[in-house]
Order: structure tokens, then sequence, then C-alpha cells
């Protein structure tokens, strides 16, 4: 970048009067017509420790990291070729870590339908922080941890066609071979385990058994949306797996359990702000009537939020979300440990609060989770300092406690931590 | 003689060149400015870049490309903003269908997440992108939004005064706005707070013609309390490029259209 001395100079020399565009911009140039073929990224450390000890796991650290990203985009003819990567040393895992975020071929088919090939992120529903029909790869691992939030969401392999038609859109993702989220291994958190009866770190780390890598085994989804007059609809399909290890196999390795599932979403203004809701259906293919204690059973999602500017760079925003465990019954009777099987209705309350000030050079917020039906709670207090366009600091917590262990952020209260980034953009 | 008239409507439209008259009514002007700033054209496109100073002296930059589609005369609009830089920002697109019935609707993407978020509709005066500039400052704010008062017709300005209707929504007590008497343009506003000072100050301090079109390519939104101010310049401009009204859509948030968003041969 152009050197701010310069620029100070230029500032203080000139009449202001005189402060003709020439003058101020003097020393840069609009960029070449083609952005594309630049490098940038950013280079972060973080270091980050729990409050207290996990009796399982050596040390305290939660975070302590170096990480590298670049990034870039070519576009040969009406080709894009883009490319976004990390590499990262990780003294929590004592290693060498590389998170190949998007290296995609992206062209335009026909007039109205666009494909991307490759490595991708992908989202889509109405949630926030919280997901029905985004059956994308997550990454709690690195969200519990304090890593950016970016990192919440995982890259996979897939191919994406989106096919825009006035009557409706459509967005079809195909993920070729399973891309599970990134699960608690034990290796920096704990976990619970209903087999053990408390919180586990088994060494080496849970690596549970993944599908086999048959065309059969990808993962499909469907997304049909459409806006009109300020209101956005959805609809969603997805044939796949639960993207968290939640079942297990005959041998009592935890796996994921086949899974479809149908959804629809709605998003609009309503009074001072947006309203959302969000349904969604969680076909669990092998264990339809819910009897097999292995697989999970059947669920039906239900979320709905609302979020406003409740004053001037203060902003709100509230969830209710619903997990509700079809034939609960039938899980009951047939666990061998009906102590840590879900509620029925595992109900879950949501709260964002976000304050910008210095024209968003400060942001201060917090994200609350809490459950009324598992007596557990998560709270995300985060701060954020931009300095410039290269300099930013980025401070927070974890904070999780819960009446039991076994539920989900029970089993994490171990784990709460804080932590610091600081980062430079280049 | 019809040729004529044609041509007084059209600069009227326009915003452009037409004799000013002095007996014009304050909702009027404010219509013509409105025009003037924010709907030269049927469409048009931008390149835009500002530098934000902070009140330490401080600079950050942000460089960016806008379209803009009219669906009527200071009617209904649609904008897409594009970034190019700095390097965190850059690919993040924002989109505004702009209402005059109804509250906007927004979206910004951010592409390191792949999410498409809704704004919603309060949150318009407030800083964007970290600029002196709001949300509400790009996309134009509503004229029925302020009771507008011709308070003195010089030789070169009309200068009108704006009380909110809802007081409780924005951060002024009013604003004055010197207007151009030839093109129409604000080149001047002062916002005062419930003290009658001014506290922040939009001015153009450069007009160019395009296309007949006057333009401005140069201007300022200074913090006059705290220090500090965002300096803005506008390149590559051009209009009637027969936008398309489906470029206005998530489409265009996720694969920004190149084909519109390149600079035009020279």
């Amino acid at each position: 970048m152009k050197s701010p001395p310069l620029l100070l100079f230029l500032l203080s020399s000139l009449p202001a009067i005189s402060f003709g565009q020439e003058d101020l911009w003097s020393d840069d140039d609009w960029g070449e017509e083609d952005q594309a073929s630049r490098w940038s990224g950013f280079i972060e450390a973080g270091l980050g420790t729990r409050f207290g000890n996990d009796p399982l796991i050596a040390g305290r650290s939660t975070l302590e990291e170096i990480r590298w990203r670049l990034e870039s985009e070519w576009r040969p003819g009406h080709y894009a070729i883009g490319f976004k990567g990390d590499a990262a040393y990780d003294r929590v895992e004592n290693r060498w870590t590389g998170d190949l975020r998007d290296l995609t071929i992206a062209f335009t088919a026909g007039k109205s339908t666009d494909v991307n090939l490759g490595r991708q992120v992908q989202t889509w529903g109405t949630g926030d922080l919280v997901f029905l029909n985004d059956l994308f790869p997550k990454d709690f691992v690195s969200f519990f941890a304090g890593r950016d939030d970016e990192y919440l969401k995982a890259a996979g392999n897939a191919v994406r066609v989106t096919l825009y038609a006035p009557a409706v859109n459509v967005d079809f993702s195909w993920t070729p071979v399973f891309e599970p989220d990134n699960y608690l291994t034990g290796e920096r958190f704990s976990f619970f385990s209903p087999l053990a009866g408390g919180n586990v770190a088994p060494s080496p780390p849970l690596s549970a058994i993944e599908p086999s890598k048959s065309l059969s085994n990808g993962e499909f989804a469907l997304r049909l949306f459409r806006t009109v007059e300020s209101r956005e609809y959805a609809i969603y399909a997805y044939r796949g797996f639960f993207k968290q290890p939640n079942a297990l196999t005959e041998t009592l390795q935890a796996t994921f359990a086949p899974m479809n599932s149908l959804g629809a979403s709605l998003r609009q203004p309503a009074g001072p702000g947006l309203l959302n809701a969000e349904i969604s259906y969680y076909d669990s293919r092998d264990d339809r009537n819910g009897s097999d204690p292995r697989i999970p059973n059947d669920q039906f999602r239900f979320l709905t939020g609302y979020e406003w500017e409740a004053k001037a760079n203060f902003t709100v925003g509230l969830q209710y979300f619903l997990e509700w465990t079809l034939d609960h019954d039938a899980l009951i009777d047939n666990s061998p440990y009906p102590q840590y099987e879900a509620d029925e209705f595992r109900h879950l309350l949501t709260n964002r609060l976000t304050w910008r000030t210095g024209r968003d050079k400060f942001t201060w917020s917090l994200f609350s989770f809490f459950s009324p039906s598992d007596h557990d709670f998560y709270l995300r207090p985060v701060f954020a300092y931009r300095r410039d366009d290269q300099w930013s600091v980025t401070a927070g917590a974890n904070l999780f406690d819960g009446k039991d262990e076994h539920t989900f952020f029970g089993q994490l209260q171990d784990a709460s931590n804080a932590y610091i980034r600081i980062r430079y953009h280049y | 003689m019809k040729n004529f008239a044609i041509a007084v409507v059209v600069s009227l439209l326009l915003g452009t060149g037409a004799a000013a008259q002095d007996t014009a009514d304050a909702d009027d002007i404010v219509a013509r400015a409105n025009l003037a700033a924010y709907y030269s054209g049927d469409d048009g496109r931008s390149e835009v870049r500002m530098i934000i100073s902070d009140a330490q002296g401080r600079q950050q930059r942000r460089q960016f490309t806008v379209l803009r589609r009219d669906i009527s005369d200071g009617g209904d609009q649609q904008f897409l903003v594009v970034f190019s830089q700095p390097s965190d920002v850059r690919g993040t697109t924002f989109l505004v269908d702009k209402h005059i019935d109804s509250d906007d609707d927004r979206w910004l993407y951010l592409p390191g997440l792949d999410l498409v978020k809704r704004i919603s509709a309060g949150d318009k005066r407030t800083s964007f992108v970290g600029a002196h500039y709001y949300y509400e400052d790009v996309s134009g704010r509503h004229p029925g939004d302020d009771v507008h008062e011709l308070v003195e017709t010089g030789d070169q300005h009309y200068v009108l005064r704006h009380v909110p209707k809802d007081p409780g929504s924005v951060e002024f007590a009013s604003y004055v706005t010197w207007i151009d008497k030839t093109t129409w343009l604000p080149m001047k506003i002062e916002y005062s707070n419930a003290s009658s000072e001014v506290y922040r100050r939009v001015e153009v301090l450069e007009v160019q013609d395009f296309q007949g079109h006057p333009t401005v390519v140069t201007s300022r939104v200074s913090d006059v309390q705290g220090g500090g101010q965002t300096d803005m310049q506008f390149r590559y401009i051009q209009y009637d490029l027969g936008l398309p009204a489906e470029l206005f859509s998530e489409r265009s948030l996720r694969n920004p259209p190149r084909q519109w968003l390149e600079r035009a041969a020279d």
C-alpha cells in the first residue's frame, strides 16, 4: 500500500480548499482494470487459554497459532478461478495445518446458469449461528476455540449449479464425497460419551467412521428460492448424512447416519426489523420408527427470529429454536442410556447484541445461547478493533456452563476460554 | 416550438440547464435536486474511492463500483455496490432495492462465509463501511421523510432547511442544503443537532458533465465536531448503459456481473 507519511505530508502541506482529487489521490492510481490477479491475504497470531483445567486434556491452551492466508482470483476468458488458502502452525495440536478454503472454477452456462466447481464454502438458510437446512460442513472446533467466525463454515469439494429463472431460482449442490462437520474429537476439547458416562478425550482422538466413497453416498442439496416484494421464500431438500457423528456402528464406533431433509424458510421486513422463520424435517433413513438406539431419530426443527436496530449502531437479534425429536418414547424405551438422551423438545433461545462505535472501528458484540430445557448456555462476547486497513485485533471469550454434563453446551463447561487474535492484512 | 418544449421537459427531468425560477417552492426544488443527485439517466455506473481520515489523521481507503438502475424518475431504484479494496472487504457486495412508499430492502454478501445477510431497515444513518458517509447517503434520503422550507434564494443557490418528520429515527434536528440553481445539485449540506450546532457537513468539491448530466466527481463529508473526514472521488462514470433489472438480485451479490463492472474502452 501507499506510504502514510507521504499522504500526511500532502494533507498537511496543501491548503484545504485546493484538495483537488488529483492532489489527494496523487500517490495512488485506480488500479488495473482487472484487479483480479493480485495476491492478498493476512497473517494472524492467535492465543487462547482455558479459564480452568480440563482434567482430561494436558495444558490450558485452546488457541496458539500463526496463520497465513493467501488468496487471489484469475479470469481467463469467461472463467473465473478462485484460490483462498491458509497455512498455520498450530501449537495446540503441535502440527502444521493447511486449510484450502477455495479452489474453484466458475463460469456461466447459457445465459442464466452459474456453475462453481471445486472446493468452496457454501451457506444458505436464515438462522444466525443456528442451522436447519444449511447442511454444509461446519467447524465447531474453530468456532469454540475463538478463530474468526469465517471458520465456522468449513470448505467442501462440491459442484454448485444455480439456475436463475423468473418463476423460481434453483440452487443445486452436489458433494460427491460426504463432508462431515469438524466435530469434537477430544484433542482440543473433551466431549461427553454416554458409553463412558462422562466426558472423554480419547487418544488417538475420535475419528468417526465415514460413509464409503460411493456415488450413492454423495450429498445432494437443493434450494428453490424466490424474492417477491421484499419477502424471501425458499424450499430446501437434502439427501446425505447427519453431519455430526451421532450414530454408532454395530461395533459401537461413532459414525454418521443416513439422513434426508426437507424444509422451508421465509425472511421479510416486519416493523422496524427483519423477521425470519424456518422449518426442517430430518428423516433418519435407517431408524424411521426411532427404535434403534444406535441411530438418531427423525427430528422436526423450527426457528423463528427477529432482528432490529434498537438505536443507531446498536442491533438486537432474538431467535427461538426448537428441536423436536420424534418417536421419543421408542428412543427412551430402547436406549441403554435413557438418562442421557435428548429431551423430546429441546428449546434454544439466542440473543445477539452488536454495538459499533467510532465509525465501525470498534465492534462490541455478545451472542448468547440459552437452553431452558437442557439447562445450559453458551456466551460469546467479542470485541473487535479495526485499527486501519492493515491491522486489526479481536479479543473474546467462549463461556459454557450447564446443569448436566451430557447436554450440548454442558459437556463444554471445562472448555470455557478467552482468546486474542492480531491480524495484519496485506 | 414543439422541440423547444420537449427540450425544456427533458432538461427539467434530467436536472440540467433549465433556467431556475426564483419562485419555485421548496418541495419542487427538493424534487429536482433529488433527480439531479440520484436519477441522472435511466441507469448509471461509477467507480468510487474513499479516503477516510480520522481525527488523528490516520487514513483508510475503500474502492468500489456502483451500478444503479431507476425504475422511475424520482421513484424506486436499485443499486449494486461491489468492493475491490481493501483486501479484507474485496468481494463484498451490497444490494439496495430503494422504495419510495416503504422501507428499502438491503442485502450484504460476505464472501468468506458465502453469506447473504439482510440488513434491517432502521439501520441506515450509520457509517457505510467505516466512512463518514452513511448507508442512506449511498442511495439517497427520501424527500418525503422531511419537511422542506426555502430559506433563501441567492444568485447561485437555493438555500433550504429540512426538518425530519420522525425526529426519533435520525441523529439530526435539521439540515440546511445549498442547491445550485443551474445544475440543481446539492452543493453543500450542513446537519445540526438539537442545540443548533453544525456537526456534519457534506460538500461537493467538483462537478463534471457526463453525457449531458452534471455529475459530482469529488465530495467530502466532515465530522465538524469530532474531527475527521471522508473524501470521495467518482470516476469512469457512464449513464444509460441499459442495465437489466435482473442484475439487481442475489445472483449479482454472489457473482458480480463482470460485463457491467468493467470499464468502457475510452
